[in-house]
């Protein structure tokens, strides 16, 4: 089994502990959204980019030669002319493998070619020039700006904000048998024109992130939704709330896909969860009285603020207490059921008193994050093991010949360890004498010479001419080649994605 | 190999038939500036390898036969009054103005004796009565102990022991090498037709050079993990001194030096390893069953050899 399969099994394995530790709505959401998450392509490039995934890497750069020029569907890349015969002291990590073993005959692929692959497609559309974008960037802040002015400056929009406040309020209230603090506004007050400035500026602050991309201006976003369902107690449906969070947190990944991938996995695992958790108030008490004493603290700081401040008695919840004046002020509406609302309330009080429940809360959170970023871990991991592969070949041509020397017969060794014919714990110099038969006539004569020059690169304190490099990289080139071509499909799969043999 | 160690080898070829390998580790222990501890049965030849040695090096060559009634006296030298001028007069000792001393049969020489000798190897030099007397260059000491009558003999004491750069055995000859031998005996001695193809001053030439050839950090760093290892052997009592680690380090640099590198590789390591560290490694008794070789063999294959263990360590840089 490899890694990535061992980071699916542990990752299930979790999602089993999760399922029969919380076995509830919230749980089943986020195995869900955990499961889709590595399985759709663009949200896995998204986070991972096209040179992220060791193991997508050769499809996704068919796909951009598709793309590229369409009507090439089953020879891609080969007869386009970025491809070309191996030659002499080009890098190693130019080689076409997969061209290479289908041809028999070392192809590399052209430097334009790795650049333009490298980057997502999608990252040349977005790309704009930074001029136009910060012109474009205008309108919609200067329009938020004027919405928000209008709406704290003029009354009718002012007064019109509150009322929309308070309908949604009696929304809350409708699903979820609690009532929160009222504005005082007269009893009629319009709310188009507010409903209208608080739409335009919210399309306008989506643009302008749609826009600029800017992390920070998602992340507001993201907040101010969350803060907006926790405030009001009225979470949207899952079906709205989750391609929601998903998408911007989406936006949160600019492309071509920076180094800091798995941080903006995280932040994207963060907001998910707390998406579901704002999603389902009513699964988990505790999550439920969290989510009321921060409305119970923001209200009493934007009371404070307005200077109208309500001295609170001791060991009361502000809900009950602004229950009691409600129902003192005679609603009309519905006081029979409200009273009857109010006495659940004070039962449940006094029978037992709410405790947030920190620490499963935050055990669920961790659960939760390592629900959704393990499966991305073989794929980190991955990436990881390219890069250092990548970093040994850049040492093969450094200008210290010693040193490159000294690298390559290191690499020739781990080849032949890696695929079973190393000789162990040997003198280097010893090995020529236990490699494979599969070689060519001749090898451990070259392997020989090549290990004594090794010795020279690392032990003597001269440094070795050019030829030496080339023998010795030539060297290196017949066993990646022999090692290829006799490897099984098992092996194959081993050297290509876990050792990297085709970068 | 070198040209002119190799003619050497080959005037000692000469009389000492088929043993290549032990004379090649003498020339080793000859650049390295070590002693030799040989062991080894009676009649095999150690006198006549010393002496065609010295004969084709153009060494002033001594033989001393040790017993038990040998004094300290006889190998430093000593002060006796002289008649004449009324006055004390230095009488040198076998060592004085010696480049190749034989020491025959050292474990039958009394401990106060050995001492004496080896004190002289280990310093070059010899302090009579408060004054000190610098011996010839190059000087080295072949020293044999028969492994068999042991009556009569005081085993050498482990710090002694210490002091040989090599301990060695030529062993019995096969079939080939002896008809040959008795068949070059039926005319003349052939240790006439030894000549002398190294001068001494080249030979002290040759050990500078070796000093100079190159150990990186990664050798050294075997050679120290390899002693380490044997001191922390389960089945070893004594493990390999600090000396000895020096011991191997400068046998590694001369036989570098005689396959014609001036650097050392792991192999030199591993080549001088057992001679080098066979005599200073004590195995505990009814402990594992293992000889100090098969200990020696133990620690090469498990010790990570330099080539492998630069891969990790990023030593090749330095």
């Amino acid at each position: 089994m490899n890694k990535k399969g061992m980071g699916y099994a542990v990752w299930l394995l979790l999602a089993a502990c999760l399922y029969f530790f919380e076995n509830n709505a919230g749980t089943r959401v986020i195995l869900v959204c955990s499961l889709v998450f590595p399985l759709v392509p663009p949200l896995r490039a998204a986070f991972f980019g096209p040179d992220g995934t060791g193991g997508k890497n050769g499809k996704r750069r068919q796909d951009a030669g598709m793309r590229n020029r369409p009507g090439s569907e089953e020879m891609p890349a080969e007869p386009l002319g970025n491809v070309r015969l191996y030659q002499p002291g080009d890098p190693v990590q130019r080689i076409h493998w997969k061209l290479t073993a289908k041809k028999g005959e070392l192809l590399v692929r052209e430097a334009e070619t790795v650049r333009e692959t490298a980057e997502k497609p999608a990252a040349a559309a977005m790309e704009k020039p930074k001029g136009t974008r910060d012109r474009a960037a205008w309108i919609p802040v200067s329009g938020i700006v004027l919405c928000l002015v209008l709406l704290a400056a003029v009354s009718e929009a002012r007064r019109g904000a509150m009322a929309l406040a308070n309908r949604v309020f009696a929304a809350s209230e409708a699903a979820n048998a609690y009532a929160y603090a009222r504005f005082p506004v007269p009893e009629g007050q319009g709310v188009a024109l507010a409903a209208v400035l608080l739409g335009l500026a919210g399309a306008l602050l989506a643009a302008l992130a749609l826009r600029t991309r800017s992390r920070g201006l998602v992340l507001g976003i993201m907040a101010g939704m969350t803060l907006f369902q926790v405030y009001f107690g009225l979470p949207f449906p899952a079906w709205i709330n989750l391609p929601l969070y998903g998408l911007m947190a989406l936006g949160l990944v600019r492309r071509p896909v920076p180094a800091r991938a798995p941080l903006y996995g995280l932040i994207a695992v963060l907001a998910v969860s707390a998406a579901v958790f704002s999603l389902f108030p009513n699964v988990d008490p505790a999550v439920e009285s969290a989510s009321e004493r921060v409305r119970d603290w923001l209200g009493r700081m934007a009371m404070q603020l307005s200077g109208t401040a309500v001295e609170l008695p001791e060991g009361e919840t502000e809900t009950r207490h602004v229950h009691t004046r409600s129902l003192e002020a005679g609603d009309r509406e519905a006081g029979a059921e409200k009273e009857y609302r109010l006495v659940t309330v004070e039962e449940e009080q006094v029978s037992a008193p709410h405790r947030v429940n920190y620490l499963k809360a935050a055990l669920l959170l961790l659960l939760a994050v390592a629900l959704v970023s393990l499966p991305f871990a073989p794929f980190l991991v991955l990436n990881a093991r390219r890069r250092k592969a990548a970093e040994a070949r850049k040492a093969f041509l450094g200008d210290n010949v010693n040193e490159a020397v000294g690298a390559i017969f290191q690499q020739v060794v781990a080849w032949l360890e890696a695929t079973g014919y190393g000789a162990g714990n040997r003198l280097y110099r010893d090995w020529a004498g236990t490699l494979p038969d599969s070689m060519e006539a001749g090898y451990p004569d070259r392997f020989s010479a090549c290990a004594a020059d090794f010795e020279e690169a690392v032990y003597s304190s001269h440094s070795l001419p050019e030829e030496k490099r080339e023998r010795a990289l030539a060297l290196l080139k017949e066993t990646e080649d022999a090692l290829w071509r006799t490897a099984g499909r098992k092996q194959r799969f081993r050297l290509k994605y876990w050792m990297c043999l085709c970068e | 190999m070198r040209p002119q160690l190799e003619n050497v080898l080959r005037e000692v070829e000469k009389v000492i038939a088929g043993k290549r390998d032990v004379i090649e580790k003498i020339l080793l222990a000859m650049l390295a500036e070590g002693h030799i501890l040989l062991d080894d049965v009676p009649g095999v030849g150690k006198t006549t390898l010393a002496n065609a040695l010295s004969k084709a090096v153009g060494l002033s060559f001594r033989r001393i036969q040790f017993t038990p009634d040998v004094l300290p006296s006889d190998i430093t030298g000593f002060t006796m009054p002289d008649r004449k001028t009324g006055d004390f007069a230095f009488r040198p000792g076998i060592l004085h103005g010696t480049n190749l001393l034989l020491g025959d049969e050292i474990n039958r020489a009394s401990s106060k004796t050995q001492s004496a000798l080896l004190e002289a190897m280990e310093e070059q030099q010899v302090t009579v009565d408060g004054k000190t007397y610098p011996l010839e260059k190059p000087f080295l000491v072949i020293a044999t102990q028969n492994s068999i009558g042991m009556a009569g003999t005081q085993l050498l004491p482990y710090a002694q022991v210490d002091r040989f750069l090599v301990r060695l055995s030529i062993g019995y000859p096969d079939y080939e090498a002896q008809m040959a031998m008795l068949r070059d005996r039926q005319g003349k001695n052939p240790m006439a037709s030894v000549r002398c193809v190294l001068e001494k001053d080249e030979l002290a030439a040759m050990q500078q050079e070796v000093c100079a050839v190159t150990a990186k950090d990664a050798i050294l760093d075997y050679i120290t993990r390899l002693t380490m290892a044997s001191r922390a052997h389960e089945s070893v009592a004594v493990g390999i001194s600090p000396r000895g680690a020096l011991f191997i380090d400068r046998a590694a640099k001369a036989k570098a030096y005689l396959e014609n590198r001036d650097y050392v590789t792991g192999a030199d390591v591993q080549a001088v390893f057992r001679d080098v560290c066979a005599h200073r490694v004590l195995v505990k008794e009814n402990e594992t069953g293992l000889t100090a070789e098969q200990v020696l063999e133990e620690l090469l294959k498990k010790t990570e050899t330099p080539d492998r263990h630069s891969r990790f360590q990023g030593m090749m840089k330095k």
